[in-house]
């Protein structure tokens, strides 16, 4: 977001909280959530487009970087699972996830996206992830969805609680630092959401500041934090993705029966090895 | 300290430390975590492929420098 139009007299224009552009049957409609529709659909199209081209052979351009962008998530997605399998039927979820925020974060530098595009005294867009409600329901989805797969995947609701304890809830330590770690769980849905909403509105503040210091020279000195910020979305996108798999893949894999090598194993390789030595 | 409080704006010192305060514990995080891995892929070089997991514990310890920055402008 170059805030060209972000020179005040006081100091830079700053606004945590959007603001409601007009309601839909009692329902406000903040700028954040118009650009979020915008961004969807412009995200869906491109993304359509985009699979209507993907070839065997490979094509060029802009269809190439989301080719990698699918391979390196379906990669991400498929090494933290133990059974590759389990794990690839989450791909496509996480994947769009990826995409959705990765273009949301990119699409909200547009020079257009902030306050200096106003409309009736309220700027008319505000980049989604840099909305808490939109962050927080993403974080919300994204969790629901470990939840129950994990669930799911565990077999039943009690199985799926007992892997927070690591010995006999019985034991009362182990009782305590079982219900610690559920509240530790609880928290994701916070730690995921408030990351990527900071960031995005940091960001847009720290460009907006720099805008604001520069005065006429506002496009120099605010292009080095935009360029910047096309790295941290880029990265935020990455962080998000990786931490929701890690926390389906722990909860999935958790389940597992051990094999390790018991001594009885053990000594049959070793017993299996002076055959082969001896014949 | 009525008068202190008088004639000082003590809003700005309490701002200017919290950033101050709260941008020091996230960039020792993330210069223990640079030079852990700096010093892990130089003792052995195919630790380079672990990049990925230290760009994501600095996502973890940013978010604690964001949160003293954000709470900078609920101060009044």
């Amino acid at each position: 977001m170059i805030s060209l139009f972000a020179i005040g007299e006081a100091g830079p224009i700053v606004h945590v909280a959007p603001h409601t552009l007009f309601t839909i049957g009692g329902w406000p409609i903040t700028n954040s959530v118009f650009y979020g529709w915008i961004c969807t659909i412009f995200i869906c199209s491109v993304l359509i487009w985009v699979a209507r081209r993907v070839k065997i052979k490979p094509v060029g351009g802009i269809v190439q970087f989301f080719e990698y962008g699918v391979e390196f998530v379906s990669n991400l997605v498929e090494s933290a699972f133990d059974d590759k399998r389990k794990g690839r039927k989450y791909v496509p979820f996480f994947v769009v996830l990826f995409f959705f925020i990765l273009l949301n974060n990119w699409l909200g530098l547009l020079p257009i996206v902030g306050e200096g595009f106003q409309a009736h005294g309220t700027p008319l867009f505000r980049p989604f992830t840099g909305d808490l409600n939109g962050t927080l329901a993403m974080g919300i989805i994204t969790m629901g969805l470990v939840y129950s797969a994990s669930i799911k995947e565990s077999g039943g609701f009690l199985k799926y609680i007992r892997h927070f304890f690591v010995g006999s809830p019985l034991n009362p330590m182990y009782l305590l630092i079982g219900f610690i770690e559920m509240l530790t769980d609880l928290t994701r849905v916070l730690s995921l959401s408030l990351r990527l909403f900071l960031n995005v509105t940091i960001g847009d503040i720290v460009i907006a500041v720099f805008a604001y210091l520069g005065h006429i020279a506002a496009p120099i000195t605010a292009l080095p934090f935009t360029l910047l910020e096309f790295g941290v979305g880029a990265l935020q996108a990455y962080i998000f993705v990786v931490l929701s798999v890690m926390y389906l893949a722990m909860a999935v894999n958790a389940h597992k029966e051990d094999h390790d090598l018991t001594e009885e194993l053990v000594q049959e390789t070793i017993g299996a090895k002076k055959v082969e030595a001896t014949v | 300290m009525v008068v202190l409080a008088d004639a000082v704006n003590t809003a700005i010192i309490g701002k200017g430390l919290m950033i101050g305060l709260g941008f020091i514990g996230p960039t020792i995080g993330m210069g223990i975590v640079g030079g852990n891995f700096l010093s892990a892929v130089g003792r052995n070089p195919e630790a380079s492929k672990f990049i990925g997991q230290a760009f994501v514990f600095i996502g973890l310890i940013e978010v604690y420098g964001l949160l003293a920055f954000a709470a900078t402008f609920f101060v009044k």
